[in-house]
């Protein structure tokens, strides 16, 4: 097979920065009226998003350029870190509640979620594990459990907050992690029966999750209540059609549907964009997980292959979720729209994990056409 | 290639083919929501968006059968408000403040109002043409002028019951403003506006404003000019006697067409929250139900009659009672009326007479008879509110039943039932429908919408019985019981009704309904009147309906064939002259006479005639009253005077 070092990946770097360009004009047009309803400022959401962005592409510049087997001597650092900060949200009066969830560290609108954090570095530590006890994957206890047993620690702590749409998003990217490294599909099975079980345990303990399913099966059993969001967001996408009302013409973002410039950005950007423009962001996520995945096929070794999967995976996972909860297709699950919803944390972490994948794709050696 | 990595890269690329799957399936559910099911969504969410704003049309007029408003909405223009859509109540308050000469504050106070709208009072009611096109060139946002309307009576209190009444929201209440109610408010125009969760007007998209298409108008049957009557004679009876209550119909016998219909009390519908409901929410002529007492012996009559069970020159003695199953039924008159024919039977409204009349009947025919003539169902007038009234049940009558209802005891019946009764008899035998809506137009166009045929509900009685009961009636008014309803020239047929009221399962002493229902000219009767005193306290203490309703109903037939300009008649049987009458005199013709002459000749007649002259001239051209018309003692003739001799007879005006 001919070979050749191939350099960085320019198609991942323009896919990011074009949906990174979408997210702003969205993040803008989806918040203008609860900003100015709430600030007195139109721009206020989308001049923080801005400074995220360009702190996101510092960030993503650097590690692009950081040499990605460094990041095997950091991740048992940065896990600590992150079971630090985890805890640390949790003290009240120190973490912040929003929205039902002790999820931010920070002062005033300028917060951090210790969450998001943590998904890189368990990452980072995932490959780093995984790789170097490859030998051991294929037994349960040795080799399986123990790198799974970590990322369930990382979700346990963030179900504290409580936080289920990361907890989600977390573990969805580790059993993508574990069934990218290799591990037995037996092993895989055997955690997802637990997964059941423990999924039923978390209903029963706070029965809102199980409202939250209600809802996503006919939310117009309940549409002043448990089924609201949906609706406005299947209102929103239904009213945009196949071409749109229009960038900026949304009817939807005054005030009908709760939060739109976050987890419901993508309805917003139907109902202006319509059909053609969901589709094409659509579209253009699935390049980017294919780039992703290209990463990992020709990464110079397992530890860069396995990386690639990880972060690819996650950007994978929450895309799913999130698309998949705005088109009322699975239950309500609260997570951004990698490089699309507003939120600092999510998108600085996001671009800071392109810059990673970059610095492998650069590491790469692709096959001549 | 280590093996792990040929897994690594296996499991890889499984992952991408599934990823890619999973985000196909997005695209395709994506395309079902927004293409797929894009029509159902964009409606609901239009709904979600936009709020409508009710805007009333001008209620139609309701006119008398002569095209004379009867109510009418009185409109001027008033500024309205809809605070979600003002965007800066202060700019706006302030601009109206000096178009509207209010203080600003106040006008601010009602913009904030959560309220779909609002009007702004005092200073935005009502207001002049200028103002709102002053108003109107500002272009406020969420500022509308439209049109505010108030029921307005030209007539005042004439017919309140009829018409009814109207409530804050414009809607029909009562009578004709409720039974016509969606004709008369027409369709209620929108202010659509897209507005925001909080119920804020949306910025960038426009709103539309859909005019209101105003009311029909509705025609009636009544007419004013006999309402006025009616309602002139009920003011007088009740001054006279201070009865109770009063209720009067008049009606055309041909179609059914109710041309008056009033009650005592009554009310002023402007302010009928100042009355008791029961005077705005009872029409006692279509509503009260009561024993009607001998005018409905006219059913046992036309029965008899059309059975062929009595020949009204049949011989008959009244004792002064008459036996039932061991009972004595007194008649009304101590000592009884003694030998009799059956005409005198009808006269004199003997009861022994008409128990045998019943009894010659018998129970199923009597009782088939008085359903055929409408009692103990609606007549299905146009008008909310009928009673039906109440029979025996054919399963509970004896022989002490068949013969309290053959003269009006033990039934209960509407007026509207009695005067339909009666109409069958006027017609010819049809039972009618009665109705008062005579047509609805298009207020704009005066295009008719929809028009009242005259229905007739069956066949009673043949026209030859019928025209038998006329004559009789009509005998009853000249020489019977009726006789102070008598109009000379105008041939009156009708019967008085007496009935005591039953209060707590006893009939009660002195608290009397007295009736008097009639038809005029009896040969070919265009009107039926009917005339209801409850509990009159007369005077001299005679409640008898005959002494004190029949001259009403009388004067009521009297004036209104006059006014439809019915020419007078000397066919009719005229009246025996009992002491205590007027003794009248026919009125010699002095047309064509030497205004010279015709003096003399009034002077020196029998009647002691006075005469004015209308007009200048030598000779009398036209007289009124005109020739042949039985006139009192000292009546005053009115001579009109012209050059010429005419060569015919002219007809003067009519008289009032």
């Amino acid at each position: 097979m001919n070979r050749t070092h191939d350099g960085m990946d320019w198609v991942l770097v323009c896919i990011t920065l074009v949906l990174l360009g979408i997210g702003l004009v969205m993040v803008h047009s989806a918040s203008s009226v609860i900003s100015a309803q709430r600030f007195g400022d139109a721009f206020f959401y989308v001049k923080r998003q801005l400074l995220w962005a360009l702190l996101g592409l510092g960030a993503m510049a650097w590690t692009a350029n950081v040499d990605y087997h460094q990041w095997r001597r950091w991740a048992p650092h940065l896990i600590v870190v992150s079971f630090l900060f985890l805890t640390v949200v949790l003290i009240p009066g120190i973490g912040q509640n929003r929205g039902g969830s002790r999820a931010w560290l920070g002062i005033g609108s300028f917060g951090i979620q210790p969450s998001e954090f943590a998904k890189l570095a368990l990452i980072l530590f995932l490959a780093h594990n995984l790789e170097h006890n490859k030998g051991r994957l294929q037994s349960f206890w040795r080799g399986f459990l123990p790198p799974l047993a970590m990322a369930l620690v990382v979700v346990g702590l963030i179900m504290l907050e409580p936080d289920l749409g990361q907890s989600v998003v977390i573990v969805g990217t580790a059993v993508l992690l574990l069934f990218a490294a290799g591990a037995r599909l037996r092993h895989l099975g055997v955690l997802a029966g637990m997964g059941a079980l423990g999924f039923a345990g978390l209903v029963a303990m706070a029965p809102y999750r199980m409202m939250r399913i209600v809802a996503f099966l006919d939310p117009w059993k309940d549409p002043l209540g448990k089924g609201y969001q949906i609706i406005q967001s299947l209102y929103a996408l239904g009213s945009g059609g196949l071409l749109g009302l229009g960038l900026g013409n949304s009817h939807q973002k005054y005030l009908y549907l709760p939060e739109p410039q976050t987890d419901f950005v993508f309805s917003i950007l139907g109902e202006e964009l319509g059909f053609l423009g969901a589709a094409a962001v659509l579209a253009l996520f699935a390049s980017l997980v294919w780039r992703g995945y290209r990463t990992a096929l020709y990464a110079p070794d397992a530890y860069g292959s396995l990386l690639s999967a990880g972060i690819t995976g996650m950007i994978a996972v929450q895309i799913l979720i999130n698309v998949g909860v705005v088109t009322g297709s699975i239950p309500a699950t609260g997570i951004t729209l990698p490089f699309i919803s507003f939120g600092g944390s999510s998108l600085t972490l996001m671009l800071t994990a392109v810059g990673i994948l970059l610095n492998v794709s650069k590491q790469s050696v692709f096959p001549v056409r | 290639m280590q093996v792990t990595s040929r897994v690594i890269r296996r499991r890889v690329v499984t992952l991408l083919m599934l990823l890619l799957a999973a985000v196909g399936g997005l695209i395709a559910r994506l395309a079902y929501i927004q293409v797929g099911q894009t029509q159902w969504l964009s409606g609901q969410a239009h709904n979600l968006w936009s709020r409508s704003i009710p805007v009333q049309g001008v209620r139609g007029t309701i006119f008398d059968s002569t095209g004379k408003p009867l109510v009418y909405t009185a409109t001027a223009p008033s500024v309205l408000a809809v605070p979600a859509q003002v965007l800066d109540k202060g700019a706006t308050a302030t601009e109206l403040a000096k178009v509207l000469q209010m203080p600003v504050d106040k006008i601010v106070a009602s913009l904030q109002q959560h309220k779909a709208m609002v009007w702004i009072s005092p200073g935005g009611r009502r207001i002049t043409d200028t103002q709102a096109e002053a108003v109107r060139a500002l272009h406020l946002s969420g500022i509308y002028i439209t049109e505010e309307g108030k029921r307005t009576y030209p007539e005042g209190s004439l017919a309140a019951q009829v018409l009814g009444i109207t409530g804050t929201d414009n809607q029909g209440i009562t009578g004709i403003e409720k039974q016509y109610n969606s004709s008369l408010s027409g369709k209620p125009g929108y202010i659509e506006f897209y507005a925001n969760a909080k119920g804020q007007r949306m910025p960038g998209t426009g709103e539309q404003y859909i005019p209101p298409i105003n009311g029909n108008n509705i025609k009636l049957t009544i007419n004013l000019q006999i309402q006025q009557f009616v309602e002139r004679e009920i003011e007088q009876a009740v001054a006279e006697y201070h009865p109770d209550r009063v209720t009067a119909i008049v009606a055309n016998p041909q179609t059914g067409a109710i041309l008056a219909m009033a009650n005592y009390p009554t009310f002023n519908p402007t302010h009928w929250r100042d009355y008791p409901p029961n005077t705005y929410n009872q029409n006692l002529a279509i509503w009260q139900t009561f024993e009607p007492g001998s005018t409905f012996k006219v059913v046992t009559l036309s029965a008899a009659l059309q059975e062929n069970k009595v020949n009204l020159t049949d011989k008959f003695y009244d004792p002064g009672y008459y036996e039932v199953a061991g009972h004595r039924i007194r008649c009304w008159k101590a000592g009884g009326h003694g030998s009799e024919s059956f005409l005198n039977v009808v006269e004199n409204s003997c009861n022994p007479g008409f128990i045998a009349l019943g009894e010659r009947l018998g129970k199923q025919t009597l009782f088939s008879y008085i359903k055929k003539f409408g009692f103990g169902t609606k007549t299905g007038i146009d008008l909310p509110g009928e009673g039906n009234g109440i029979l025996f049940k054919l399963s509970k009558v004896g022989p002490l039943e068949l013969a309290t209802t053959s003269f009006g005891q033990g039934v209960s019946v509407t007026p509207i039932q009695q005067v339909m009764a009666m109409s069958a008899i006027a017609n010819g035998g049809l039972l009618m429908k009665p109705y008062v809506m005579k047509e609805e137009t298009n207020s704009v166009t005066g295009q008719v919408v929809q028009q009242t045929q005259p229905t007739v509900v069956r066949r009673v009685i043949s026209s030859q019985t019928a025209d038998l009961v006329r004559q009789t009636l009509e005998s009853v008014v000249a020489n019977g019981s009726g006789r102070s309803a008598y109009v000379d020239g105008y041939r009156v047929a009708g019967k008085t009704g007496t009935a005591q009221v039953a209060e707590n399962g006893h009939y009660s002493n002195g608290h009397y309904i007295v009736s008097f229902m009639g038809m005029a000219p009896a040969n070919n009767p265009r009107l039926v009147a009917y005339l209801a005193i409850d509990h009159p306290r007369p005077q001299n203490g005679v409640v008898f309906g005959g002494v004190i309703v029949a001259p009403i109903v009388g004067r009521i037939l009297g004036d209104s064939l006059q006014y439809l300009q019915v020419p007078r008649s000397t066919q009719g049987q005229s009246k025996k002259f009992r002491y205590g009458d007027i003794p009248l005199y026919t009125m010699p013709s002095f047309v064509g006479m030497t205004i010279g002459d015709a003096r003399r000749t009034a002077i020196e007649s029998s009647a002691q005639i006075r005469t004015e002259v209308v007009g200048q001239g030598k000779y009398v051209i036209a007289q009124a009253p005109s020739p042949g018309t039985k006139v009192p003692y000292g009546q005053t003739i009115r001579l009109y005077l012209g050059g010429q001799v005419p060569q015919r007879p002219a007809v003067p005006p009519p008289v009032h």
